[in-house]
């Protein structure tokens, strides 16, 4: 008989590295249209990275993602950058970012503001346009500044800048210390159907509530929370590395080592919660790793609800919460003739 | 031309030559390509908003992906480019005694072989250097590699990895970290001992915690090793110039490390190392750390040519990094109403034949074993110890997915035993800003009640707060 | 070797590969037509998947003997000079794809359902994209897009998937 259980898990993970340097760097240069180039060493691995910095660049410079044309990943041409690892590209690389934007802003600031008759203090960028900030009828097009720039005042505006987050060693004796400069965190629930007569499970529903910081592109942070649980639903219930007892791998193929297909996977609903973290672009944190973190516990918690059972080792094969519910009723069987 | 000469000065029989230069020729796509290419199409919306933060907008490579434009490793074909493969070891623990390479290289259509000896300097790692690019007197896991083929088809570089002898004296492989934890269990990896990273966090007084719970709940819990399965393999292209420059194009997720790792690995400066990644196919943390590079850089250059080296689907299980599998004994005390008022926990991280990111795999799981709770009184150590098994690395969460299965399932069994709704006993627990966390640190930008509400909401949890 | 003629993609082409050639590398290797992708060589991830003679097949599966007069359909044919195909405009507006290696067989997988079946259930779009394994999305996403594009060829009958 299928037996339907309900499971939550919360979850906290940081940005970046632990309590060490993983800066990163970036240039940005304001072409004489008002497009943009940026250039970033850190590598588009599928997440929607590169799409993410654009904004942030974009933003910065009062621009649309569509104007900012990103380089990246290649030693010789794009600078220094700790890369597509520990959930850091949107918050390190992201900051470096922003910050390279405002560099080459100030020099459309100093360019347009005896044009404008303003000091650059009084300035903002913003729908393509350097304007009189609370006078946005006084502006100049962001392209003609940007060419002013260059062809008259023999300044292109480019900047560059680095950013490493803030973060504390730690005590060796006790742990103690700021290992990471920020946090994202979560909640997902999970709805499932287990079979009492063979363990089979199947998710059915997640709904996974995510803190990501400011979200810089929703849809790039749903697709990262939607991905992060189907890792969690293989992680829980079907992928294993089997070594036999020579140490070697006996499962070394998609054949017998299973994860999850368009099948196995539940509904989903993400929610992107409120959250703003000063120190992140534009209210940035990051969502990469920690969207596969709660999974895993919230299916088998769900499970624990739908039978009765804990199964503490993963994956939670059909087999192994069989054998748990056999040994709860086993159990069960002999409290009924003890009484 | 200057190789097919190095071939025919092999003798190989006439026939198989030419059937090999044949082959050859033909790998180099000799008709344009079928494909029209839309040239002006429309630019989405959201692309050309501003503020440009918070628009959904699309992703010009996802374009390119949907057109099959987008080039993969794979998809790059160099003129004159060999090919590579990798012979794996296939026993866990064994020392090398002689690797018999003649017969490979004899064959007709191979052009270099490479062994571990040759590498100028044969050790990586990201934080402890143990591992080789191609293993030249020790095998520490089954899927190390011994050796290494370049051949004018990938199905001769296959073939004659199958003509490589290796002599072994094999060893009795170690698989159980508990067994490697254990001080008398010989040094795996010598002279590094088994436990090659330990980390403890330490808050408040746990016995004091303890003595004041009014229930304590003990429990066990493992997690398995599981393989990123990046759907592209790893892969890698190297292309030397004549002023002793390479350029690899790769599949790495970090080239700013990778292009130093080459670099030491080949004994060159960095300045001659050009390191390019374009669109890689899924990393997940698998694609951190060289592993074909060298490999193809050497083979490169004793070849003159550009080669090519693509993981196979088994090589990509065997031989790159996966998730640490965990053993985490967690000990908590709460009061009657719930209150977490002490936890000890322990982990053990099987590390696999190699450090790799362990140590930051080490830390993190610390770190964030005892959950987003206010917890007064905290102890959580952790060990990572060598096992004969395919290395674990860097895989998404650091070890967070594995320590969240074991602190929310022991939230859940105390929220059964005192019979409190599982949604309560987190929102009583959890961080708040402010909040201390294990390591001391004030946390901002706290939502984690926010985040259980929403959800709860959303999915209709019983006497969910409004 | 063998020779081989196919059409690809509406334009005929004979092509002399060694026996053993499978259809994924005459494709990839000897038609410069690298949209379909080798993630497995057995079969089991459907990166490669590309449409013979109106089914969805792994061309890593086949040899390129096996198709010796046959019509193939591979990603780079589905978009002219002017436009996207549906599916591809769908797939980009609703961030269906991520890394995007798997993208070329999905979307061929996707075109083959609903060339056969314009209206399908979502059970059938799992159905029919659960050989193509993706690790980034959870699929969710390109379920939509299949989903939109369905429901968009419905509603204007003159649309049809090219």
């Amino acid at each position: 008989m299928k037996r339907r259980g309900r499971g939550i898990a919360c979850m906290w993970y940081p940005i970046g590295f632990t309590a060490s340097a993983n800066p990163s760097a970036a240039v940005v240069k304001v072409n004489e249209d008002g497009t943009a180039t940026l250039l970033t060493g850190t590598v588009e691995t599928g997440q929607g990275s590169l799409t993410v910095l654009a904004q942030i660049a974009a933003q910065a410079l009062g621009i649309a993602t569509d104007d900012v044309h990103v380089v990246s990943a290649d030693t010789d041409t794009t600078p220094m950058d700790t890369g597509a690892i520990a959930s850091r590209t949107t918050y390190v690389t992201g900051n470096a970012v922003m910050l390279a934007a405002e560099n080459a802003k100030k020099i459309l600031f100093e360019v347009a503001a005896p044009l404008l008759g303003v000091e650059p203090a009084h300035l903002e960028a913003k729908d393509h346009k350097i304007q009189v900030k609370g006078f946005p009828q006084r502006n100049m097009h962001i392209g003609d500044v940007a060419e002013h720039a260059r062809g008259v005042k023999g300044t292109p505006p480019i900047g560059s800048a680095t950013f490493n987050p803030a973060v504390l060693k730690l005590d060796p004796e006790t742990g103690q210390g700021k290992p990471f400069a920020t946090y994202v965190y979560a909640t997902q629930i999970a709805e499932v159907d287990v079979d009492d007569e063979t363990g089979e499970v199947e998710v059915l529903r997640i709904v996974a509530s995510h803190d990501c910081g400011a979200p810089i592109n929703p849809m790039l942070v749903e697709g990262q929370v939607e991905g992060g649980i189907s890792m969690g639903v293989g992680f829980a219930l079907q992928e294993e590395m089997l070594f036999d007892s020579s140490g070697r791998l006996i499962n070394p193929n998609l054949t017998n080592y299973i994860m999850p297909t368009s099948l196995d996977m539940p509904s989903v609903e993400v929610d992107i919660v409120d959250s703003y973290d000063e120190t992140g672009p534009f209210g940035a944190k990051g969502v990469g790793e920690p969207t596969c973190v709660s999974t895993a516990a919230a299916i088998l918690n769900a499970i624990h609800n739908a039978v009765g059972v804990r199964v503490t080792s993963l994956p939670a094969t059909a087999e192994k919460v069989f054998a748990a519910i056999q040994a709860k009723r086993a159990q069960e069987a002999k409290l009924v003739t003890a009484g | 031309m200057e190789k097919k000469t190095v071939v025919a000065e092999k003798s190989a029989p006439a026939q198989a030559l030419l059937e090999s230069v044949e082959l050859e020729l033909l790998r180099a796509p000799a008709l344009a390509p079928l494909s029209p290419l839309p040239l002006e199409v429309l630019v989405p919306e959201a692309r050309q908003q501003t503020p440009a933060v918070g628009q959904r907008a699309t992703r010009p490579d996802g374009r390119l992906h949907g057109l099959g434009q987008t080039k993969f490793i794979d998809d790059f074909y160099l003129p004159g480019m060999l090919f590579a493969k990798i012979k794996r070891a296939g026993v866990a623990s064994a020392r090398i005694v002689s690797i018999d390479t003649k017969e490979a290289e004899a064959m007709p259509g191979v052009v270099a072989v490479l062994t571990g000896a040759e590498i100028p300097c044969n050790s990586f790692g990201p934080s402890l250097k143990d591992q080789p690019v191609l293993a030249d007197t020790r095998v520490f896991h089954a899927g190390d590699g011994v050796a290494a083929v370049a051949a004018v088809t990938e199905q001769i570089a296959a073939e004659a990895i199958e003509k490589i002898k290796v002599e072994y004296e094999m060893l009795t492989p170690v698989l159980d970290p508990l067994e490697s934890l254990k001080l008398e269990t010989p040094g795996l990896h010598a002279p590094n001992p088994n436990i090659y990273g330990h980390k403890v966090i330490k808050k408040g007084d746990i016995a004091k915690g303890f003595a004041e719970s009014d229930h304590i709940f003990e429990r066990t819990f493992r997690t398995q090793m599981v393989e990123h399965v990046p759907l592209e393999p790893h892969a890698s292209v190297a292309t030397w110039d004549a002023n002793g420059r390479v350029t690899i194009y790769s599949t790495l997720g970090r080239i700013t490390l990778g292009r130093s790792d080459v670099a030491r690995t080949l004994g060159i400066p960095m300045s001659r190392v050009r390191m390019i990644s374009t669109i890689v196919g899924g990393n997940f943390g698998g694609k951190n750390e060289i592993t074909t590079e060298p490999v193809v850089a050497l083979l490169s250059k004793k070849t003159g040519r550009p080669v090519k080296c693509l993981f196979t689907r088994p090589d990509e299980f065997i031989s790159s990094t996966t998730r640490h599998p965990l053993i985490m004994d967690y000990k908590t005390g709460v009061s009657k109403e719930g209150k977490i008022l002490a936890r000890q926990i322990r982990l053990v991280l099987d590390g696999g034949a190699y450090c790799s990111w362990s140590e930051t795999t080490l830390g993190k799981a610390c770190i964030l074993s005892a959950g987003p709770y206010n917890i007064e009184n905290l102890y959580a150590e952790a060990f990572v110890v060598y096992t004969n098994k395919t290395m674990t690395g860097a895989m998404r969460g650091f070890g967070a997915p594995q320590v969240c299965f074991a602190y929310e399932s022991q939230m859940d069994d105390i929220a059964t035993a005192l019979k409190i709704d599982p949604m309560e006993i987190r929102l009583l627990n959890a961080f708040t800003n402010g909040s201390l966390s294990p390591t001391g640190q004030t946390l901002h930008s706290v939502v984690v009640k926010e985040t259980l509400i929403q959800a709860a909401q959303r999915f209709g949890w019983n006497g969910a707060p409004s | 070797m063998a020779k081989v003629t196919i059409t690809v993609n509406g334009e005929a082409r004979t092509v002399s590969v060694p026996p053993e050639t499978t259809l994924l590398k005459l494709l990839r290797e000897h038609l410069n037509l690298t949209g379909a992708k080798l993630g497995c060589d057995v079969g089991d991830c459907g990166a490669c998947t590309v449409i013979v003679n109106g089914k969805s097949v792994n061309s890593c599966l086949m040899l390129a003997s096996q198709v010796d007069g046959f019509d193939v359909l591979t990603i780079e044919g589905l978009a002219t000079t002017d436009q996207l195909h549906p599916l591809q405009t769908a797939f980009e507006e609703k961030g269906s794809l991520q890394c995007g290696f798997c993208g070329p067989g999905v979307i061929m997988s996707a075109k083959a359902l609903l060339d056969e079946e314009p209206d399908p259930s979502v059970e059938r779009i799992r159905d029919a994209l659960a050989g193509n394994l993706c690790r980034c999305t959870g699929y969710s996403k390109m379920i939509e897009a299949v989903q939109a594009v369905a429901n968009s060829v419905n509603s204007h009958p003159s649309v049809k998937s090219a």
